[in-house]
């Protein structure tokens, strides 16, 4: 029974977000000519790659792989990288793995940096779409389509659509998420609460109501912007629709929204009202996490990812539910539409001295990856799991009851647009948050600055 | 025959001489000089590293550097010349009075010596993990020790690096706390080498402690804190890492300095003409500054 709901989030849940993420394909036809001769340039070192390197593999020649990823120590992923990178280097020791984690922010500019001056790792962990997409269109990407071949019956084409570009696949995806809002139901009990607030209004009523009893309601870092963006990227989606939200992030349409606006004030109430740990702004996300698991807050909004540490916690486990952030305006957003989608990929490098093998290589580890991190409760599964699923976590299965109802996905904003644009937006974010700007104002700087 | 061989002795020495400097000399070239002109060149494209993008805009980047709000250079050049006249005006004169005391030859002057310059070799990675625990608003050694002294209450503890009104000098305390040290130990090789037949003569003809200081001492040392100076100035210009790790430029860009801001241009939105103009940008203040400071000790003298 659960194999069949995890068919359906599969089959459903993908093919809505990877509509949602035309901005895949977007990013990449956007700019064209780049994309062609950048293909072209990437073929063309692949076939290189591939032929002059398959003979000292093929001649049983151990050749060195490294990779780069964000699953440190605190990372909810970091067992099912360690797990299954034990697993993939056992199956291949004629390849000798070297790996390093960073942390995810200062990875950001590691990878940037290392792709500026053509010093890639051979693998490297990236977000799909328009991140990913940058790398793509400059031609430092391997193209997998070749190395996809001995995999596509477990691997879902329609899971690639996030990393396809003119129509090649260039990444491994690993897992799915999405924003959830994860509540500790011993503090909402207190105030009379046993189910997760399904209104908008039920919610307000539950933060004042939790604010009286001197209860923190929400909890966020404003040190790192991406963690209020699923904030407010939750309240704009619920207020004016999935599908003008993407299409605002995917450059079909202007920030100048009213709606936008409207959406944003409706967020800056949120904070105005004192529904938000005032300390937040000057903590990271995993000193906000760590206070929402010691029962400081009674609400947390962040990615599905943190069901593994949550699940993992015997304590906390127990008393926190995932749930979707309720509708703000019936007439344009319903349940279903949510934020996330398939983003953690694995992506070669078109400069590795081995990219086919490392292709090959990525793809048996990505594979392992999702399987270990869908046990853990990381994520949903990009590949069709082929082992029991029956053990996964409360919470995992919830997200997965969500996402069997899915509509519509809009993928982060901070990954579905350009790196420039992307930034620019969390900067108004983080203006909106420290209530230096309003919604009339966000939308205005938008549209003004964001090319 | 005499001025012969001493003409080749000559032309010999000259040729060891270059030889000598020949490596030190491309290595200063190539590590420092080219990459300062590439930097220049840079400036003057719209370029993406990571695409291979690149445009001719000629002074465009520097046009919107001091233009544009939503870059902020001015906001965070003026930053970093708050923390240069901070460290000028208080992290000099603490590091000069303690190389003052030190040097008289105080019981313990080994030890005081090592403790202040303790801070200068601790990673400042370290430093900043330290600082975020003192300022942290629930359980920071700062806020608790303000509420012990009843100079705030316990229900309204202030969050220094989360307010945008205290986050820049919340940043700026562990930046001139950690290089007090650094300053102090070049003052006190300076107080040091003062002979000793200096003092003793202005002593005997009377002056007193601060005499002998102000006269004899401060003089002497005029070229070491000209080189304070210099350094305190450009080291503010160029202040990242302590601030990275602090805030990261937020609370609302309130924290902000050039350097962060390169790397956002850099590394966030891979804009590399607008980082290098940034970045040539800072290089010409810190030019700029250290002549004014050398013209300065120059009229003094």
């Amino acid at each position: 029974m659960k194999k069949r709901l995890l068919a359906t989030v599969l089959a459903a849940g993908m093919v809505l977000s990877c509509v949602g993420c035309g901005g895949a394909t977007d990013t990449a036809s956007a700019s064209a000519s780049a994309s062609e001769s950048a293909a072209a340039s990437v073929e063309a070192s692949a076939d290189a790659a591939s032929s002059e390197e398959s003979a000292p593999a093929a001649s049983g020649e151990s050749i060195d792989l490294e990779m780069w990823c964000i699953a440190t120590e605190s990372d909810s992923n970091r067992h099912s990288y360690e797990a299954a990178i034990a697993d993939v280097t056992a199956a291949h020791p004629e390849i000798n793995f070297t790996w390093e984690a960073i942390e995810n922010q200062a990875y950001k500019t590691k990878i940037k940096a290392a792709v500026a001056a053509d010093e890639m790792p051979d693998i490297f962990f990236t977000w799909s779409c328009a991140f990913l997409g940058d790398f793509v269109s400059a031609g430092k990407v391997y193209c997998m389509d070749e190395a996809y071949q001995g995999f596509a019956s477990e691997l879902p084409e329609v899971m690639l659509g996030n990393t396809t570009y003119d129509g090649k696949h260039y990444g491994v995806p690993l897992t799915m998420n999405i924003v959830g809002m994860f509540a500790n139901m011993d503090l909402l009990a207190q105030v009379g609460y046993t189910e997760v607030p399904g209104t908008y209004e039920d919610f307000i009523a539950c933060c004042d109501a939790l604010k009286a009893a001197g209860i923190i309601p929400l909890g966020c870092s404003g040190k790192e912007t991406w963690c209020v963006t699923e904030y407010l990227e939750s309240v704009i989606e619920k207020s004016i629709g999935a599908d003008e939200l993407n299409d605002i992030f995917l450059g079909r349409a202007t920030w100048n929204n009213q709606g936008v606006a409207d959406a944003v004030d409706t967020f800056q109430k949120l904070v105005n009202d004192g529904y938000f740990d005032p300390e937040g702004i000057a903590l990271s996300n995993d000193e906000v996490k760590a206070n929402f698991m010691a029962g400081k807050y009674a609400f947390y909004m962040n990615g599905t990812w943190n069901c593994a540490d949550f699940a993992a916690n015997a304590d906390f486990g127990s008393k926190v539910k995932v749930a979707e952030f309720p509708v703000i305006n019936a007439d344009k957003a319903s349940l279903g539409m949510l934020i996330g989608g398939p983003s953690d990929t694995l992506a070669v490098a078109a400069s590795s001295a081995h990219a086919a093998e490392a292709a090959q290589f990525t793809f048996e580890l990505g594979k392992e990856i999702c399987h270990y991190g869908y046990l853990d409760g990381c994520g949903l599964p990009a590949w069709t799991p082929y082992y029991d699923t029956s053990a996964i976590n409360p919470l995992t299965q919830a997200v997965s009851e969500i996402c069997a109802n899915a509509k519509t996905y809009v993928l982060f904003g901070d990954t579905a647009q350009n790196a420039d644009d992307a930034n620019t937006y969390l900067s108004y974010v983080d203006q909106v948050y420290g209530c230096a700007i309003d919604g009339a104002g966000f939308i205005a700087g938008l549209a003004n600055d964001i090319r | 025959m005499g001025k012969e061989i001493y003409m080749k002795k000559t032309a010999s020495d000259r040729l060891n001489i270059f030889l000598f400097l020949l490596p030190g000399l491309i290595l200063f070239i190539g590590i420092l000089i080219a990459p300062i002109f590439l930097s220049g060149y840079y400036s003057l494209f719209n370029y993406n590293a990571v695409s291979g993008e690149m445009s001719f805009i000629g002074f465009d980047n520097y046009k919107e550097m001091f233009s544009s709000n939503a870059i902020g250079f001015m906001k965070a050049l003026g930053n970093s010349l708050l923390l240069a006249a901070l460290s000028v005006f208080l992290q000099l004169p603490l590091s000069l009075g303690l190389a003052l005391v030190l040097g008289k030859g105080i019981k313990g002057e080994r030890i005081f010596l090592s403790v202040y310059f303790m801070p200068v070799l601790i990673s400042t990675v370290v430093i900043g993990q330290l600082f975020l625990k003192i300022y942290n608003p629930s359980y920071g050694i700062l806020n608790i020790v303000l509420e012990k002294l009843s100079i705030i209450s316990a229900d309204n503890h202030p969050i220094w690096l989360g307010n945008k009104n205290t986050a820049l000098i919340a940043c700026f305390i562990p930046t001139l706390w950690q290089y007090v040290g650094y300053h102090m130990l070049l003052m006190y090789a300076g107080v040091k080498s003062v002979p000793i037949e200096l003092r003793e003569a202005a002593m005997l003809d009377g002056a007193t402690s601060g005499q002998v200081n102000r006269y004899i001492v401060l003089p002497y040392i005029k070229s070491i804190i000209k080189i304070s100076v210099i350094f305190a100035i450009t080291g503010s210009l160029k202040s990242f890492d302590l601030i990275y790790v602090l805030t990261n430029g937020g609370p609302l860009h309130a924290t902000e300095v050039p350097s962060t801001i390169m790397i956002e241009m850099l590394f966030q939105r891979n804009r590399y003409g607008m980082g290098s103009a940034i970045a040539v940008m800072l290089i010409a203040l810190c030019f700029v500054f250290a002549l004014i400071v050398n013209k300065i000790f120059r009229e003094e003298d």
